[in-house]
This record gives C-alpha cells, sequence and structure tokens, in this order.
C-alpha cells in the first residue's frame, strides 16, 4: 500500500474513532497500536509500551502535573479575588478601570496559575457580579472574563507552551519568555477595548439619565482611601513574590524548568497554608484530587499523543505530508494562513495538547522551509487556539462563565466574546508585522536564537 | 471538552459514571480511594523531591543525580495508577458532538461500543506492559543515566496502572449488562 493510502487510512481511522466518542488518549492509542501491527514489523509492535513509557518519561513534560498542582493550590484559594479587589482598588480611579482591573487580574493569575479556566473562574467569581453591579453589562463582562483567562495558556508556565517545546524541540525557557511580550499586547489590547467599551456604555448611561432622570450604576463614582488601598496589599504581595521568585529561579539559572514547578507547587502550597490557613487534608484533598485529574487525563493524552505522532512518523506519513506541503510553493504567508486556519478547526474538537502533538510533525517542517522563526511560531499558535477557548462549538471559557454566572443569558455572552477574538487576530496580524514583540525579550535575555 | 473543568469544580456532565453497584465495583470503588490517597502523596513528594535538589544545589553546594529520575518514577506511577479512577468518573475526554444529536437508545450503544474499544486497547496495552516488566526483570535493564535504578520499578507502575484501568472499564461494559437484564 502506498504512503499516501496507509495516510488516507489513518486520518480517516482516527476521525471515525474520535467522533464515534471514544476517549481521545485510548483512540490515539488503539488507532496507533492498529496500524502498528497491520504495517509495522512486530519487532515494533513489542516495543509499543516502552515507545510510551520513553516518550512520557521526560522531565520536562513531567513538570506539567506539578505546575497544575501550583496553579490548583492558587485557583482554589481565596488569592484570585484578594489579588482582583487590590487592582480594583488601585485602577478604580482610571476611566473603565473596574474592566481594566479584571484584565489585568487575569494576566496575572494567569501567570501565577498557568490555566485558563482557573483563571476565568478565580476572578471571574469576583470579577463579574462586581462589574454587573457597577453597571457593566453581563455579556461584556463575561467577554472580558472569558478573553482574561485566555492568557492562561499563553504566559508562562503554560502548559501548552511546554508542550509546544517538546514537540518543536525548541527551547523551554526561550518561548516562555517569547510570550511574555504578546501577553502584554494582548493584556493592553483587551484593556484599551475595556476602556473604549466603558466610555460607550457610560455615555449611553448618561444620555438616558438625562432624557428620563434614570441614575445607572455606571454614573456613580466610587471613592476609596488610601488606607483601603493599602489594606489589599499583604494578602496579594506574597503571590506576586511567588510569581517573581518562579521566574528568578528560571531564568536565573537556579533551577530547570522541571525543578521549578516543584518549586513552585512547594511555595503555593507553603503560601496559601500560612495565608488562608489552607493546610489539613480535608482542605488540601479537593486541591490533590482535582490535580490528579487534570494531570493523568493530560499525561495520558499527551503519552499516546506522541505514540500516536512515532507510528506517523515510522510509516512516513508525517515526512510525505510535510514534503508534499513543501512542494506546493505557497507563498509563506498563504502557507501561515492555512495552518492558522488548521489549528482553529482543529480546536473545534481537540483540546490544544493534541493539536500540537499531532501536527507538529507535518506542519513545522514546511514552517521552517519556509524561514519561519518556531519560537514566533509556537506564540501565534498559541494565540489562535486562545481563540478556540471562547468561540464555540468547544469554547471551554464559555461553559465556565456560564457556571459562574448562570443568569447572563448564553447568547449574550457569545456576543461578549467576539470582539475579543477580534482583538486576538489583530494580535495575530501585529506580531506578523512587528515579530520582535516575542522574540526580542528572549533574544535579549539568553542571547541570538538558531 | 472537559479539558480543566476538574479543576475548578465542574464534572463531565455528559456520560454517568460508574455504577457502583455489585461487590465488584463497591471493591473497584475502594481500590481507586485508595489509590487516589497514595498518588495525592507521591505527586506531593515529588515536588519536594525537586525543591530539595534546588536547595542542596544552592545552599549546600552539593549535587544529587537521582533527584529527577525519583520524581519520573513518582510521577509516572500517579499518571497510571490514577487512571482508573479518572476513567470511573469519565474523567478522559472525547469529542463528545454526536452524543448530543442521537438518539438515547442508539447513544447507549455507542457509548457501549465504545467502551469495550477502550477495555480491548487497555487489555492489549496491558498484556504488552506485563511482558515488558518480565523482561525488565529477567534481563535486569536499568536506566541509562549515572544513578542506573532498575527498570522495573516505572513498569511495574505503568502495568499495575493499566490493569487498574482495564478492571474499571470491564466494570463498566459489565454495568451495561446488568442493568439491561435487571427487572425494571
Amino acid at each position: 500500500m502506498s504512503v499516501l493510502a496507509i495516510g488516507l487510512l489513518y486520518g480517516a481511522a482516527t476521525l471515525l474513532v474520535m467522533f464515534a466518542g471514544m476517549p481521545i488518549a485510548f483512540a490515539l492509542g488503539a488507532v496507533a497500536t492498529i496500524f502498528m501491527i497491520a504495517f509495522m514489523p512486530s519487532s515494533s509492535v513489542d516495543t509499543i509500551t516502552q515507545n510510551v513509557y520513553e516518550e512520557m518519561a521526560s522531565i520536562t513534560l513531567l513538570s506539567i502535573p506539578l505546575f497544575i498542582l501550583k496553579g490548583a493550590a492558587i485557583g482554589r484559594s481565596r488569592a484570585g479575588q484578594d489579588l482582583y479587589g487590590a487592582l480594583h482598588a488601585w485602577l478604580h480611579k482610571i476611566p473603565g478601570g473596574l474592566g481594566i482591573a479584571n484584565v489585568f487580574a487575569c494576566g496575572l493569575f494567569a501567570a501565577m496559575a498557568g490555566s485558563s479556566p482557573a483563571t476565568c473562574s478565580a476572578i471571574g467569581s469576583a470579577g463579574i457580579p462586581e462589574m454587573r453591579k457597577h453597571g457593566y453589562s453581563g455579556g461584556f463582562a463575561a467577554g472580558l472574563i472569558a478573553a482574561g483567562g485566555t492568557l492562561g495558556i499563553l504566559l508562562p508556565p503554560s502548559i501548552t507552551m511546554i508542550l509546544y517545546a517538546v514537540a518543536a524541540e525548541q527551547s523551554l525557557g526561550r518561548l516562555f519568555l517569547a510570550a511574555i511580550g504578546p501577553a502584554l499586547l494582548l493584556v493592553f489590547l483587551f484593556a484599551g477595548y475595556a476602556m473604549l467599551r466603558y466610555r460607550h456604555e457610560y455615555a449611553r448611561a448618561k444620555s438616558h439619565h438625562e432624557r428620563t432622570g434614570v441614575t445607572s450604576e455606571l454614573l456613580r463614582v466610587d471613592t476609596m482611601s488610601a488606607r483601603d488601598k493599602f489594606a489589599l496589599l499583604p494578602r496579594v504581595l506574597p503571590f506576586v513574590l511567588l510569581l517573581t521568585g518562579v521566574m528568578i529561579a528560571l531564568y536565573g539559572g537556579y533551577a530547570t524548568p522541571s525543578e521549578t514547578a516543584g518549586l513552585g507547587a512547594v511555595l503555593a502550597l507553603a503560601l496559601i497554608a500560612v495565608i488562608y490557613n489552607v493546610w489539613t487534608p480535608r482542605d488540601l484533598g479537593p486541591i490533590l484530587v482535582s490535580t490528579l485529574r487534570e494531570s493523568t487525563m493530560l499525561m495520558l493524552i499527551i503519552g499516546m499523543s506522541l505514540l500516536y505522532s512515532y507510528v506517523m512518523s515510522y510509516l512516513h506519513i508525517s515526512q510525505s505530508t510535510a514534503e508534499w506541503i513543501v512542494s506546493l510553493h505557497l507563498s509563506r504567508w498563504i502557507l501561515l494562513t492555512t495552518v492558522l486556519l488548521m489549528v482553529v478547526v482543529l480546536g473545534f474538537f481537540l483540546p490544544p495538547v493534541s493539536i500540537i502533538l499531532m501536527t507538529a510533525p507535518i506542519v513545522l517542517p514546511p514552517l521552517r522551509a519556509a524561514n519561519f522563526d518556531l519560537i514566533w511560531f509556537g506564540v501565534i499558535m498559541t494565540i489562535v487556539m486562545e481563540m478556540g477557548l471562547i468561540h464555540p462549538p468547544v469554547g471551554l471559557n464559555i461553559f465556565v462563565i456560564k457556571n459562574i454566572a448562570p443568569d447572563i443569558p448564553l447568547q449574550d455572552v457569545m456576543w461578549g466574546v467576539i470582539p475579543f477574538v477580534g482583538l486576538m487576530i489583530l494580535a495575530v496580524v501585529i506580531l506578523c508585522f512587528a515579530p520582535g514583540i516575542a522574540i526580542w525579550f528572549p533574544d535579549h535575555i539568553m542571547g541570538l536564537g538558531k | 471538552m472537559a479539558h480543566g473543568l476538574d479543576e475548578i469544580g465542574i464534572e463531565n456532565p455528559t456520560v454517568s459514571t460508574t455504577d457502583p453497584a455489585g461487590p465488584a465495583s463497591k471493591a473497584m470503588m475502594q481500590v481507586n480511594r485508595m489509590v487516589e490517597i497514595a498518588s495525592a502523596i507521591a505527586l506531593v513528594a515529588a515536588s519536594i523531591v525537586l525543591t530539595y535538589s534546588v536547595v542542596t544545589r544552592y545552599f549546600l553546594h552539593f549535587s544529587t543525580d537521582w533527584q529527577d529520575e525519583v520524581s519520573v518514577f513518582l510521577i509516572i506511577g500517579v499518571v497510571f495508577l490514577s487512571s482508573a479512577s479518572v476513567q470511573a468518573r469519565r474523567g478522559h475526554v472525547g469529542i463528545e458532538a454526536i452524543s448530543s444529536i442521537l438518539p438515547s437508545r442508539v447513544n447507549h450503544v455507542r457509548q457501549l461500543l465504545v467502551d469495550i474499544a477502550s477495555l480491548i486497547f487497555c487489555t492489549y496495552f496491558s498484556w504488552k506492559s506485563w511482558l515488558l516488566l518480565e523482561e525488565a526483570i529477567v534481563e535486569g535493564y536499568r536506566s541509562s543515566s549515572t544513578w542506573q535504578p532498575p527498570l522495573w520499578i516505572p513498569y511495574s507502575l505503568m502495568t499495575l496502572g493499566m490493569v487498574l484501568l482495564s478492571v474499571q472499564l470491564l466494570l463498566q461494559v459489565a454495568g451495561y449488562f446488568r442493568r439491561r437484564s435487571d427487572p425494571v
């Protein structure tokens, strides 16, 4: 059978079992195993489990459960609400300051927790009711938090980035650094939009007030004393110190990424014990159990995705597809657009981990041949996958928002997220014209890349 | 897609979890509970081991060569051993797009077929893991690092985890047939 026929069969079999609803990990493992038995020598089939073990036993990959533990510890404490409260107190005088405080809180929390749904939940559970209390529309408040939460897969320690570093054989430290500039760009775009939208809603409320005499909460001015502002800092500072400490440990050369994950988890558990008194087995149980469930589910998908990619490579499916794409001689921007559209479509069905591990062997060689910087592409691909978190049909963060603010109609949430999807597309375009926003930082801190 | 939902306390709402009826299912729930506790301890232990390695290197100025592998073994154990308890809660995510449009009877059959296919794959993987473990013990396989720990340790954790996962799937498949034969 030709490589083309095997490749088409491999793709069709994968689609069939996945759409039948088989868990992604088992579906990928089962398809890979059947194709190993059918098309590979029996000696390869005998090493199937060794293969999975060796792929998974990478200390970089195994840092993922520890980063999840760190995120769960911070996410289950009151740290999110406290962080949000402090930012609100300090930013409330700026027009739209409440919305901006929410965006900044999402960014900071995402950097501490490294998880998109946890960020949405932690900041949104305090931020959405507060924004609505101050007269912000439900859809806007929901959209802001859903979009702010997506920063969790972009900012370090993003699990998506860890996988991309493994799949693309790129430096994790460099990737983490490359994400910081684009994440700040997104934060400023979101905050800028929050300010404009606030002005629009404020002007509308004001004219409504002038016409009808009905006062909106949006027109009310909050006052907070300096004492209020400083009183909120002691609870937030330790977490900001944790964030900076972990970054210094990683980039100061004190710890490897996996050691940073372990250190971060231990420090996060210690902080919630000291600050929030969360230390008994009853308190820690839910944190540890949720970490186990999330990590096990993810790590099995990763292990089986790596087996799936190995079979694809052994049978020359990935190489042939990559060579075919190169032979099309597409202009580099058409190639990039096509790859990103494919990522968007895959994002309708698959979590980012599977998208990265399954597509990397196919799309990275043509992108490398077209002279794209693979660190830069990792950032772009992650932003595109962020969009998948807030647009239907998957839109995980929309699901999270529905859970924390069930009274906001789904339609309002959907309309609320659309401007943010637009801002993310704008960020991708800006990064295409100004790639330095991503690669300047790693190049200056770690020296010029390959 | 349930990715990340667990972390914030949302269960996968699309499918039923383990049917707790029957002594075998109840025994499996107990096993899963114990494994969860052991795995939670192992996860924290892995974090402490890695923290210890940073502390000894920078404060006590000596390096250790075992901490990475100990963490790998602990986390490999956590991942494989917990996979049965994750399956008990239907926490291994899949694409559920079709389940919402199929009539409930057809969807029931689809879920059964999916579980049987998962069971076959996991049983095959368990058997292959067992063969690998046997070979590692007989041949005395060791890791290629300077510390050279024996590889039967992680292989046995992988084998045990996959066996538990297969048993869990078997119980879930058996649950369909038991419910079918039970008088309504």
